[in-house]
């Protein structure tokens, strides 16, 4: 008599049979046709670059004594062009979890919905919530499947589950990391700068808000490519909380008050100016015509 | 009080190529090479009864963007003698005034009006000892002491000489007009009529042709030079009132107003007594 | 990327009633980087004549110390300013001299000529001069910087009205391109006066 590893299965496998047509459409993950061209390689990399509209920007997230501080820009950029400047960068999986948007916008909206469902799907089979562990696994497995084809990504999924709060990076190439802190995107060295210097794990939420506040004005100010609104959020027992989205133009003037607007007038006469005619020692002065009077 | 005496730093003429090195390692290094501004134009002339008349069109672009809506193509060679020019616009506009300095010099020299195939000469012995690299593109016009002359000039150094001539990227629109429309000892009004003709026919088939139409008659001993002689595309998108902004809208972080005082004026001969 | 676009600018100049205005963003880059945020484009060749230099910062400093030193000799010389139409061609003979290696510069030229006629006009790095009535621009944001002007500009307007008008197509035009912006600075030239402002634009 074997043993029963049913229970090893996942439940979505042991759903398909009362569900048999549930699995090909929603279950597994969706496929695309390759492109019929010889150099898929080349293809690729040529439309990747033509179609990731949010490159350039700044997003974080890092945990806490108090659960996980969520923070995002808000610019789409084409090249130079700025193409939005109020772009959402913090997708919103569900209640208790949260994606952030570098890489191509599409690929991240596409795949962080796809992941959401999944993740119900999961609530509904087992009856409890999915570990933020196991979230960020769908994603990273279904990115590695697709790895090499082309779609650009690089999110963190921040939430809390039933060990506490959660952090993992996970981008297109495959990866998956767990970590305390990260920053994603063109501006995201600047952002580290920040918070580097200003992390501490027993911070106040409200220090911590700040922190990634400040982490984000700071690569809009440094990086062409990032803009618009700092927009954070807080994850906690609760689920996640939208804390502020502050215009980043504000927080600079906020953060580097200018003085009053100073108006310098000029002196309209020079002491001992020599006159006409007489000119004596004018090493200092130049002299030249006037165009009119030659 | 003596003028200074300052000599100017020797300056070499021609081309310097010092930043040539330099810019290849930039192109290299960063990609695309410079884009200037160019003429996508349509330019013509013909012969006619009494002389000889040169139209262009008005619009300057670069890459896809109109740069000038109402710049002038025909260029001042001579007295008698006018230059209608395409390509890169400081390419033309260098090679024109280039010829136009020689030939006056020239005159001061013989004291004679300047021919129409001495500048000929000077234009194509320039551009083919350029290989093609200066690309400007010219008709060239005038009347001489010979008559009445009109030449095509192309950016390699080889030259046509023609009763009726087009050039630029709206040259095959034109042309039409000129095949259909030209015949031997046309009137000045009937040459005119033609030329315009031609020139509209680039505006509106030629992208990279458009606005307004100059016209320049040349005749035995005068010329008019008839700048936007048509006006084919006026503005329709202007606002009457415009936009307005009150004084004190734009944010200020800081003002200096400096006045501007009157430069010192020597009275000659008078200052130095001793 | 293009070099013109390594440093990133944004430059225009616009004639107002026996006046004109230049204006310029004040960001050094490098490529999406931010360097400084008090980089000078706008130089003073006299009282009466100011040059806009956009495209390479290392250009637009040799090209202007150039010029600077070619406009001293000629005062030295003929005891008088220079023209802005002669300055103009000063310009564009010394970036044709370059015609196959040029400096990475976009000039942008505004002056007051004899009588307080104001003189404005732009060229391409291979100095083929574009005269203007109304206004020119350049830099990495040019092509929004045509659309505001072409919009926001009116025939004959007084100096506080030209500087409005100015600053709110640069500060709309700079908002739109990720390389320019960071403030930004304007000089409004009268007959009698000059009024230098900085502007509060966006930081980002």
């Amino acid at each position: 008599m074997g043993l029963d590893f049913s229970g090893l299965e996942p439940p979505t496998i042991r759903a398909s049979s009362s569900f048999p047509n549930l699995q090909p459409n929603i279950l597994s993950s969706p496929s695309f046709e390759l492109p019929s061209v010889k150099d898929l390689d080349g293809f690729e990399k040529a439309a990747v670059e033509m179609v990731k509209p949010v490159h350039g920007t700044t997003t974080l997230a890092f945990l806490f004594k108090h659960g996980v501080i969520v923070a995002a820009d808000s610019r789409a950029s084409m090249g130079q062009y700025i193409s939005s400047q109020s772009v959402k960068k913090v997708l919103e999986i569900n209640r208790y979890l949260l994606g952030t948007m570098a890489g191509g916008a599409a690929d991240c909206q596409f795949w962080q919905r796809n992941l959401g469902t999944r993740c119900r799907l999961h609530e509904l089979a087992n009856k409890r919530r999915i570990s933020v562990a196991g979230a960020s696994k769908l994603l990273a497995n279904t990115l590695y499947s697709y790895r090499g084809m082309g779609l650009s990504m690089g999110t963190m999924i921040a939430g809390w589950d039933e060990t506490g709060p959660g952090l993992f990076y996970v981008d297109s190439e495959g990866g998956r990391i767990k970590g305390r802190l990260f920053s994603v995107g063109s501006g995201s060295t600047y952002a580290y700068g920040i918070l580097d210097s200003g992390y501490h794990f027993h911070m106040s939420v409200d220090e911590a808000v700040d922190l990634g506040r400040h982490a984000i004005y700071h690569a809009t100010f440094r990086d062409g490519a990032s803009g618009g609104v700092a927009s954070v959020y807080y994850v906690g027992p609760e689920g996640w909380k939208k804390i502020a989205g502050d215009d980043v133009s504000e927080l600079h003037y906020k953060y580097y008050p200018v003085s009053q607007p100073v108006v310098e007038q000029e002196m309209v006469e020079i002491l001992g100016y020599p006159p006409t005619g007489n000119l004596g020692d004018c090493s200092s002065i130049p002299i030249y015509r006037n165009v009119a009077s030659s | 009080m003596a003028k200074a005496d300052v000599k100017l730093p020797q300056m070499q003429s021609g081309f310097d190529f010092g930043l040539c090195r330099r810019n290849d390692m930039l192109v290299k290094q960063g990609g695309k090479p410079a884009k200037f501004l160019k003429t996508g134009t349509t330019i013509v002339g013909l012969v006619y009864k009494d002389g000889v008349i040169l139209g262009a069109d008005t619009r300057a672009t670069e890459g896809e963007i109109v740069a000038d809506k109402n710049c002038e193509k025909i260029h001042y060679i001579a007295p008698n003698i006018y230059c209608c020019g395409a390509g890169t616009a400081a390419d033309t506009e260098a090679v024109t005034d280039m010829v136009s300095s020689q030939l006056e010099l020239h005159r001061y020299a013989t004291g004679r009006e300047s021919r129409v195939v001495t500048a000929l000469t000077i234009l194509k012995s320039h551009l083919f000892s350029y290989k093609g690299y200066v690309s400007a593109a010219l008709v060239l016009g005038g009347v001489d002491i010979t008559g009445p002359h009109l030449h095509a000039v192309y950016p390699h150094g080889s030259t046509d000489t023609l009763p009726f001539a087009t050039m630029g990227s709206g040259s095959l629109a034109a042309m039409s007009i000129f095949e259909s429309g030209y015949k031997e000892d046309l009137t000045r009004e009937e040459g005119m009529e033609l030329v315009s003709a031609a020139i509209c026919a680039g505006i509106f088939n030629d992208l990279g042709s458009g606005s307004n139409v100059d016209l320049c008659v040349i005749t035995k001993g005068g010329k008019e030079y008839l700048r936007n002689y048509k006006k084919p595309n006026p503005r329709t998108y202007i606002r009457e009132k415009g936009y307005s902004f009150a004084k004190g809208h734009t944010q200020v972080l800081s003002t200096t107003i400096v006045p501007l005082k009157d430069k010192v004026t020597i009275i000659e001969g008078e200052a130095m007594e001793e | 990327m293009s070099i013109f676009t390594y440093n990133g600018s944004a430059l225009v100049a616009m004639v107002g009633k026996e006046c004109f205005a230049i204006a310029s963003d004040r960001r050094l880059g490098v490529q999406f980087q931010t360097i400084a945020t008090d980089f000078q484009r706008i130089f003073k060749v006299h009282d009466k004549l100011y040059i806009g230099l956009s495209g390479l910062a290392s250009d637009v400093q040799t090209l202007q110390q150039r010029l600077q030193f070619r406009h001293k000799l000629y005062q030295l010389r003929e005891e008088r300013d220079m023209r802005p139409e002669t300055f103009a061609h000063l310009v564009s003979a010394m970036l044709y001299e370059k015609r196959f290696g040029p400096y990475f510069c976009q000039p942008v030229i505004g002056g007051l000529d004899r009588d307080d006629k104001p003189f404005i006009c732009t060229m391409d790095s291979i100095g083929a001069i574009e005269h203007s009535k109304d206004f020119v621009v350049s830099g990495t944001a040019s092509e929004s910087l045509y659309g505001a002007c072409e919009s926001m500009f009116k025939p004959e307007m007084d100096p506080e009205e030209l500087f409005e008008t100015i600053s709110q197509a640069l500060l709309a035009s700079v908002d739109r391109d990720c390389l320019s912006g960071w403030g930004g600075i304007v000089y409004v030239v009268t007959p009698d006066q000059v009024i230098t402002r900085t502007l509060k634009g966006r930081m980002d």
